[in-house]
């Protein structure tokens, strides 16, 4: 019975690594292309094109290609444009940079805006109100002060 | 009365932020003007078509596809100008294109009667992976010759919204005609091309 457990685990635990192994493969790949002619990412895509750029992924997959392989015949095949991501080289080095920069000029900035809120919440708050006593105090300072 | 320093240099601050601000602002309208005009389709070949004139088709330089008569071999590339003073019927199609299927055996009949009477029936293969664009024109018997481009390029030059379109070119370099969608009948082809045939 043990044994019988152990085998049908074993299977369970091929099968269940296996089949999503590959498919998780092609699933990445799919994310990392865009789909020619509506220009979404391909695996939101269901359009002929993407399918059949599907088909050409999965049939890579198979065959063992790396993904960066697989991206370069893509690329060959439709250009820049097929890459969801812009490569990290040249001018494409902007789309990756620029909202690095944005976010950290955005903390910079967060103590000086900070500090102009309380410096305006300062200036707007109303005096203190005062006691009857605290001015009946203050009145007999005043006119007990000799200057 | 003057306003304290305090006081100015924070009015100061506020200003260049707002002047940051709305730069931003500027340039973020700007991208997205630009993006929205660079998408949006350009109608000038089909308004000067409806308006009786004859506008210039493109000059596209792709990389062959298949070779045929003017054109240079298999990877070379070829334009649309180096074939002036022959009438071209160019169609768009890519093997993913179900009409593209449907109506590839009628411009394959045209390219069988026009082949040399100085007509060239030249396909544009598009946005498509070229191991299955050949094995399309095997599966379907073409044997007239096409460019291919994996982008949209020459897609957005010719105005064009999408596969199958097809244009007829005169021996001018002029775009004659404009079929938007799959050709049903070959005299959608044969009737405009042997008027432009028929033209000095």
């Amino acid at each position: 019975m043990r044994r019988a457990l152990a085998v049908m685990l074993a299977v369970f635990a091929l099968g269940g690594v296996a089949a999503p192994a590959f498919a998780v493969t092609a699933q990445e790949i799919y994310r990392e292309t865009r789909c020619p002619t509506c220009n979404t990412p391909l695996d939101v895509s269901n359009s002929p094109a993407a399918q059949a750029i599907k088909d050409f992924i999965q049939v890579r997959v198979a065959k063992g290609q790396s993904e960066d392989q697989i991206l370069a015949a893509l690329e060959g095949e439709f250009g820049r444009e097929v890459l969801a991501t812009p490569p990290k080289e040249g001018f494409d080095l902007v789309a990756w940079i620029v909202p690095i920069l944005l976010v950290v000029a955005g903390l910079c900035a967060i103590p000086f805006v900070t500090r102009s809120w309380a410096r305006r919440h300062h200036a707007d708050a109303p005096a203190p109100e005062i006691s009857p006593e605290d001015a009946a105090r203050l009145e007999d300072e005043l006119k007990n002060h000799p200057g | 009365m003057t306003d304290a320093p305090e006081d100015v240099g924070s009015d100061r601050r506020r200003l260049i932020g707002l002047i940051v601000g709305a730069v931003i602002a500027a340039l973020i309208v700007g991208l997205l003007v630009v993006g929205l005009v660079a998408r949006g389709g350009s109608t000038s070949i089909d308004d000067a078509l409806v308006a009786g004139q004859r506008p210039p088709a493109p000059d596209i330089t792709l990389p062959v596809l298949v070779s045929g008569p003017g054109l240079p071999p298999v990877g070379q590339k070829a334009s649309l100008s180096s074939l002036k003073g022959t009438a071209v019927v160019l169609n768009l199609w890519a093997s993913w294109c179900g009409p593209c299927r449907d109506e590839a055996p009628i411009l394959q009949k045209a390219w069988q009667r026009y082949k040399g009477r100085g007509a060239l029936v030249l396909g544009l293969d598009l946005q498509d992976l070229s191991e299955n664009a050949l094995a399309f024109l095997k599966q379907y018997d073409i044997t007239y010759p096409s460019l291919r481009d994996g982008t949209d390029a020459s897609k957005r030059d010719l105005e064009a919204t999408g596969v199958p379109e097809t244009f007829i070119i005169d021996k001018q370099g002029r775009i004659a005609l404009h079929i938007t969608g799959q050709v049903t009948d070959i005299r959608q082809i044969s009737v405009p091309l042997d008027q432009v045939l028929a033209e000095k």
